[in-house]
């Protein structure tokens, strides 16, 4: 680089002669010889700063590294881990942009430990010695508002493969409260490596946890158990998720589950984990609401050995956004990836780079400033898979076939972005689209599971309800027909198969259906008055009304039962009992436009009253 | 009760005088209570001696544990003594035994705190093992299995057994074959600075 001349190296000292001076004033003053780097000056900001808040008493880090006897004792080490970037974690490239949280030392800071290793990790003037940081203990937010723990610690085994354990923690609050966040601690932070939370607004999660006579169950979480509308939840080693202000809380409703699934790496002894979380609340319902959303791929099939396996997907925004948070999710196989903007003068901008993918570094990439983007602007993503030997994680070895699923042996890759709309309207475009969007992609992660496990009856379900959702009967008829198929003497399959053959206007096999169901479960008020509905629309009036009132006799709140069983007898003529009926209707219905619908056909009903009676009147 | 701690002491006082030829003297280390052991003495049966270095609070060779523990329950009825060398000179005693208590150890433990039994063994981190013969000649040294490829790069479960195959070879009185990339773990090199 020098070509023949001198050294650049050589002339550094001598570039300002002020400089110069003090060099020289300042080795006289000390000793005859300040090394050049000393852990007092040089090395102790590093690692009160990138290292210490989690190598300290009483952090995650098996370690502390504060004072200079455990920094030099661990110095080749630090050295090595610096310069390969396993240490700070921190997952994404510097291209990804600017996160809460960010550890990354630059390349001279890197250089500089280096250094301090190779002069012979010299302490040097303590006087140099920066005040040593403090940690609160307890809650770093604050005072939670509501705190909730584990009611009894999960032990974990001295096992030497990870260990995904799901845990329902119930949330004690009379009436809907709105979360500005939470604080996750991990109640032994040397075995929990990172967590997902999620909010379960139905008992399932719950349900899943009791069944297991220990503390939490494994396997997955169910479909309940989402993240609050528009937000992350989750946790990382060292990372605190800073409060949303209160005008961006998400409600949490009485009876919500927190849901959290740990993955802990045991420690070679056997542990005790005991979580706790500490949530914050804000003082009423938030103005604005953000929109999640996911891109990827969920028809992942990947062949053994298979070293570059690329999926891409890639969503256009129907309106302006700021991008608040950007959250990487792949399993063990995936080694990069990309997350690009594309903005409408063909510019582009990195969303998200990390080339070496490690799965124990979940983490929700929080921008430090939302990045505003313009309608039109394109989403991509593109994740590289290896499932050679070669990639040391791969969990199988030799190399086995995998495809799309949410068990970790499984492989997923997705993407996702917590985008904020300018308005209400422009949040419910969104909403509404990219929702389409996210559910066409989950139909495909269940046709590729359930190629896997095609007697799956559960799989069947969900997918086929998520048909019907979509405007698919057709498909919804497919999947609930092989799910009745499995399970022949279930009432609830032949039920669904029913309903799903009337949506796809295939009203005699559904009919078939439904009676099947009936003889299996004689006391379905919702069998009897979706049969009763199929036979009035095949005409058949009177059988018609005889489901329908034989619905009601089961239950008379069935509103649906009631709706129909009045069009029935308006159909038959008898708009008496019509009107009756829609009156029973109307005291169930909610205020809405189903309300609304009854009340204006019991208006038709009323109005036909008249004129039958007045020529029924003259009869001689 | 007495009988044996008799003994005990009456071997001690017999290698004090007699000591042993060449190697000898790095591998009498201290045990727990301070005492120098002669980690190669003579017992019946003993066909080889692996020496297990580790630190108390090394991730690494604590996810080791119950590995360690496995390879001893295989190999010990087979003429193999295992030692566990507690590799860190700053490590508090207290805290040694806790440790060995935590992780359910049942492995005689030593310390090394000149690092002596290190250099013989030519050990450079925690947890790496090292086998050797009756006769005190180092047979191997290196890392347990392959499972870890580098910090933070480390496989489900291990494609090859390092010291197992080495150990088996060892008592099939076979070449051991050649050691695999270095061990990768906590570096002992820096609890001497």
């Amino acid at each position: 680089m020098t070509h023949g001349g001198p050294n650049p190296r050589d002339f550094r000292p001598g570039a300002s002669s002020a400089a110069l001076l003090l060099l020289v004033s300042t080795a006289l003053a000390a000793a005859p010889q300040t090394p050049e780097v000393t852990f007092t000056r040089d090395i102790a900001p590093l690692m009160y700063e990138a290292c210490a808040s989690c190598h300290r008493e009483g952090g995650p880090a098996p370690f502390s590294l504060i004072t200079y006897d455990q920094v030099r004792r661990r110095a080749t080490q630090i050295a090595d881990v610096t310069r390969t970037g396993f240490m700070p974690p921190w997952k994404a490239e510097p291209e990804s942009g600017a996160f809460v949280g960010q550890r990354r030392l630059s390349a001279r800071e890197i250089q500089r430990l280096q250094r301090w290793v190779e002069v012979g990790t010299p302490e040097g003037d303590p006087r140099d010695l920066p005040r040593r940081p403090t940690w609160p203990d307890g809650w770093l937010l604050g005072t939670p508002d509501l705190i909730v723990t584990l009611e009894a610690p999960y032990t974990l085994r001295a096992a030497s493969t990870d260990v995904f354990r799901i845990f329902a923690i119930p949330l004690p609050i009379a009436a809907t409260r709105y979360v500005r966040g939470l604080e996750f601690h991990p109640g032994n932070a040397r075995v929990v490596h990172h967590a997902n939370i999620r909010i379960d607004r139905t008992p399932a999660s719950r349900q899943l946890d009791a069944a297991d006579p220990l503390p939490g169950y494994d396997g997955l979480m169910p479909r309940s158990a989402e993240y609050p509308e528009g937000h992350f939840l989750g946790w990382t080693p060292g990372q605190v998720a800073p409060l949303v202000p209160s005008d961006l809380a998400w409600p949490l409703e009485p009876g919500s589950d927190l849901v959290v699934q740990l993955h802990m790496l045991p420690s070679g002894a056997v542990a005790e984990v005991k979580p706790s979380i500490g949530l914050f609340f804000g003082h009423g319902p938030p103005r604005h609401t953000p929109t999640i959303l996911r891109l990827g791929s969920q028809s992942i099939d990947i062949a053994p050995g298979e070293r570059r396996y690329v999926i891409k997907d890639a969503y256009t925004l129907p309106v302006d956004v700021d991008v608040l948070a950007v959250q990487p999710h792949a399993h063990y196989r995936a080694r990069e990836i990309k997350g690009i903007a594309t903005l409408p003068d063909g510019s582009t901008r990195w969303m998200m780079h990390i080339t070496d993918w490690d799965f124990r570094w979940q983490h929700v990439y929080r921008e430090v400033s939302p990045i505003a983007l313009p309608k039109d602007t394109v989403l991509s993503m593109e994740y590289t898979f290896d499932n050679s030997a070669e990639n040391v994680r791969n969990p199988q070895q030799p190399p086995a076939r995998v495809s799309w699923g949410q068990r970790s042996q499984d492989e997923m890759g997705d993407l996702w972005f917590q985008l904020l709309a300018p308005n209400d309207r422009d949040r419910a475009t969104l909403t509404r689209d990219v929702n389409r969007k996210m559910t066409a992609e989950d139909v495909i992660g269940y046709e590729t599971m359930l190629r896997v496990s095609p007697d799956d009856a559960e799989l069947h379900d969900d997918v086929a309800l998520l048909y019907l959702g979509l405007g698919r009967p057709a498909d919804a008829v497919r999947h609930f027909a092989a799910s009745a198929a499995i399970k022949p003497q279930s009432a609830a399959a032949n039920y669904n198969l029913g309903t799903a053959l009337a949506a796809a206007s295939r009203l005699d096999e559904a009919a078939v259906a439904l009676r099947r169901a009936l003889a299996i479960n004689p006391g379905s008020a919702t069998a009897y008055a979706n049969l009763g509905a199929v036979v009035l629309q095949r005409g058949r009036v009177a059988d018609a009304v005889n489901y329908l009132e034989e619905a009601i006799r089961l239950d008379p709140a069935n509103l649906q039962g009631l709706n129909t069983l009045s069009s029935a007898y308006a159909a038959s003529g008898r708009f008496d009992r019509a009107v009756e009926i829609a009156d029973a209707a109307l005291r169930l219905a909610p205020p809405g436009p189903l309300a609304a619908e009854i009340r204006s056909r019991r208006e038709a009903y009323r109005r036909s009253l008249k004129p039958r009676r007045r020529a029924a009147d003259p009869k001689p | 009760m007495s009988r044996p701690s008799a003994g005990t002491a009456c071997v001690v006082l017999a290698i004090v005088m007699i000591g042993r030829p060449m190697s000898a003297g790095p591998l009498r280390v201290l045990d727990l209570d301070g005492r120098l052991v002669d980690s190669l003495a003579p017992a019946p049966g003993v066909r080889a001696t692996v020496f297990v270095f580790i630190t108390t609070d090394c991730p690494i060779a604590n996810r080791y544990a119950p590995e360690v523990q496995r390879l001893t329950a295989i190999f010990a009825s087979q003429g193999v003594r295992f030692w566990l060398v507690y590799a860190n000179p700053q490590e508090p005693l207290a805290s040694i035994r806790n440790h060995l208590r935590q992780f359910q150890y049942t492995i005689p433990a030593l310390r090394d705190p000149e690092h002596d039994l290190v250099r013989f063994t030519k050990v450079t981190v925690s947890p790496e093992a090292a086998v050797v013969d009756p006769g005190g000649v180092l047979l191997y040294h290196g890392r347990i299995d392959d499972r870890w490829v580098n910090f933070g790069r480390d496989r489900p479960s291990p494609t090859r057994r390092d010291l197992a195959e080495a150990l088996r070879a060892i008592l099939d009185g076979k070449p051991i074959a050649q050691a695999g990339p270095p061990a990768v773990g906590c570096i002992l090199s820096d609890f001497l600075r």
